[in-house]
């Protein structure tokens, strides 16, 4: 019997990798990395992981004689494979390459996951990005004006958000949930309707002038903003933090300057524009404000219409 | 005793090894950093994770995939697939590509079975550039992050594939060869395990993705560092302010796709929401080239094909974008 020394790391490394997966998802600080539409992607993962572990603990021993033949057929013929089956001596550069992947189980394992905070924002662009306004407007546009004489109806049986998992609508919810934006004098931005709301507004700020909002967000400030503006923001998360996109309103509160950047606030307040560095800005008028603790889910998810 | 030692060493190695992770485990969540780490590091880390767990699945199946090559397909099936004519061996390997429902993260080890199995190199670079870039799940995020506008992502996918023919075409007159960095021996080298039963050649499938994950591995780990160094640290609002004119924004563009090494599948947004400060070309800049090649990716090629190679494709890579969409600028 011969005992492989680098096997046996491996063979740690990969139930490590399914370890670490395992607990995010366990310990729910998974949704601070990736949308939850994509947990079942990486539980995949950690299970696939645990299974290459078992696979890999079978060849941390090999019987001497006939140990190649066995295990790596390959090893006993021409190398053909071109990579490192981890039988070859261990040396520096191998050293190195061991400890670059077991790099992020450590971090994994002992540093705690952060939420995205103001810092971040700044460096994705700031309100720079903010307003993806489009110039164009949807053609649709007339179509949710034919239903609206059919609203006492609807409105019965509109689209109760908490029965939607996983943010994906059918077309018709989704024709129903903009339709709600479109007559609600009150609009609650909720984290499910955050970006779909946010996104219709910005496609004509002038139809929204006026109405009252209702919203939570981050505090986040930038230099060209007058001394009672700050921009209450949100991270919009397609797949994982690394993509996320910042989504926000500029609001305007007296004491905006004595709010320290990053905290989270529940607002509400009445929608009007302005002009920001020559762009039209969507600003809200706050009448109403307390701080809050950070919600649990931070991250907004963007919705995704089934398009058959 | 001894015997029975003997007999169960991989059923005692393996509980081993779970009881020392399962150590691991509970240590990790007693445990308390005794001093504070800056923010900014806690970023950086929860970025870099980020993009790490959300590569891992698509690297694990590419591993996967490329494993699956390796065991079952022959050379022979090879030669016999791919035409002779180069042009024909290239429209098809990007229509294969586009058809293929891959992500950049797990092309790279696919890529370089294929050509180990000896698939011509200009095939492969083909297929390379159109997996991650054209298929559904791409084509509808682009769709939906651009106001349900058909447009955007039809011009991504139409000038995706025009980019990815030409790089393709170019490389087939400039290189040659497989341009892997360890040679790999074409001479059939599975005759022993045509012999072999299935479940046998099952086995070192899988002990193949986990060399495969392994070489992989260290490149994915660095690279998705170096990515999320780069959001949490580089201020892209001042680039932003830099970028002016048509070339200048769908250079920075370029570059921020290439650095940003997001997925193919997530990229749409963030592209969006750039749409109102650059023009379209811009963006489109920015669509296309992500996908094709970035950061994190040159990493994963570099540990599998020569650095001249790799930075002969980047070169070629950008060029042909920066030329096509400048052309294609006074259509769009």
């Amino acid at each position: 019997m011969r005992f492989h020394f680098q096997q046996a790391v491996r063979a740690f490394i990969l139930l490590a990798f399914s370890v670490l997966l395992f607990k995010l998802h366990f310990t729910g600080e998974m949704t601070k990395f990736i949308n939850p539409k994509y947990e079942g992607l990486s539980q995949s993962a950690s299970v696939l992981f645990l299974i290459l572990f078992i696979i890999q603990t079978t060849r941390v021993w090999t019987v001497k004689e006939n140990s190649q033949h066995h295990h790596c057929h390959h090893d006993a013929h021409d190398h053909n494979c071109s990579h490192d089956h981890g039988d070859s001596p261990f040396s520096t550069k191998k050293l190195i390459a061991y400890l670059v992947i077991v790099f992020p189980l450590i971090t994994g394992f002992l540093l705690p996951s952060k939420v995205l905070d103001a810092s971040i924002a700044d460096k994705k662009g700031g309100l720079a990005v903010l307003s993806n306004q489009r110039s164009e407007k949807k053609e649709e546009e007339a179509v949710p004006n034919n239903n609206q004489q059919e609203d006492p109806v609807i409105n019965e049986d509109l689209v109760d958000l908490s029965r939607i998992e996983d943010n994906v609508y059918t077309n018709e919810e989704y024709e129903q949930l903009i339709q709600q934006l479109e007559q609600s004098s009150t609009i609650e931005m909720n984290d499910h309707v955050f970006s779909t709301y946010y996104e219709e507004m910005h496609m004509d700020l002038d139809k929204f002038k006026g109405r009252e909002i209702h919203l939570k967000g981050f505090v986040y400030k930038e230099d060209g903003l007058e001394k009672n503006q700050l921009v209450l923001a949100r991270f919009l998360i397609t797949h994982c933090v690394a993509d996320a996109g910042i989504v926000g309103f500029i609001s305007e509160l007296p004491g905006a300057s004595s709010i320290e950047v990053n905290t989270w606030i529940e607002a509400k307040g009445v929608l009007d524009t302005t002009n920001y560095n020559g762009t039209k800005f969507p600003i809200i008028k706050i009448t109403n404000w307390k701080v809050i603790d950070e919600p649990k889910e931070p991250y907004l998810y963007p919705i995704s219409v089934k398009v058959l | 005793m001894y015997r029975i030692v003997r007999n169960n060493i991989i059923e005692l190695t393996g509980i081993m090894i779970i009881v020392l992770a399962l150590l691991l485990l509970s240590f990790s969540t007693s445990f308390k950093l005794s001093f504070d780490l800056p923010p900014s590091l806690l970023n950086l880390n929860t970025i870099f994770l980020s993009i790490l767990i959300e590569a891992l699945p698509f690297v694990l199946i590419g591993v996967l995939i490329a494993g699956v090559i390796q065991i079952f397909v022959t050379e022979e099936h090879i030669q016999r697939w791919i035409p002779k004519n180069k042009v024909l061996a290239i429209i098809m390997s990007c229509i294969i590509g586009a058809l293929f429902p891959a992500c950049e993260c797990g092309i790279v080890p696919i890529v370089r079975r294929l050509v180990g199995k000896g698939v011509p190199i200009h095939a492969a670079i083909g297929f390379m550039l159109t997996g991650p870039l054209i298929n559904p799940i791409v084509i509808a995020s682009t769709y939906m992050a651009f106001g349900n506008d058909f447009k955007i992502a039809g011009l991504r996918m139409g000038l995706g594939f025009f980019v990815a023919l030409m790089v393709a075409l170019v490389v087939s007159i400039i290189f040659k060869g497989t341009q892997l960095k360890t040679p790999i021996h074409t001479r059939s080298s599975h005759t022993l395990s045509k012999k072999e039963s299935l479940s046998t050649r099952f086995w070192s499938m899988l002990t193949h993705s986990i060399d495969e994950f392994f070489d992989m591995g260290k490149y994915l780990v660095i690279g998705a560092f170096l990515a999320a160094f780069v959001q949490t640290y580089l201020p892209a609002k001042t680039l932003l302010e830099a970028g002016s004119g048509p070339i200048s924004s769908l250079s920075l563009m370029m570059g921020l796709a290439y650095v940003l090494s997001l997925c193919s599948e997530a990229d749409a947004f963030i592209g969006a929401s750039f749409s109102n400060i650059f023009p379209t070309s811009a963006i489109l800049g920015f669509l296309i080239f992500g996908p094709m090649m970035d950061l994190k990716n040159t990493l994963m090629m570099l540990s599998v094909f020569r650095v001249k190679f790799v930075f002969g494709v980047l070169a070629l890579i950008i060029s042909i974008i920066f030329m096509t969409i400048m052309l294609a600028q006074s259509f769009i």
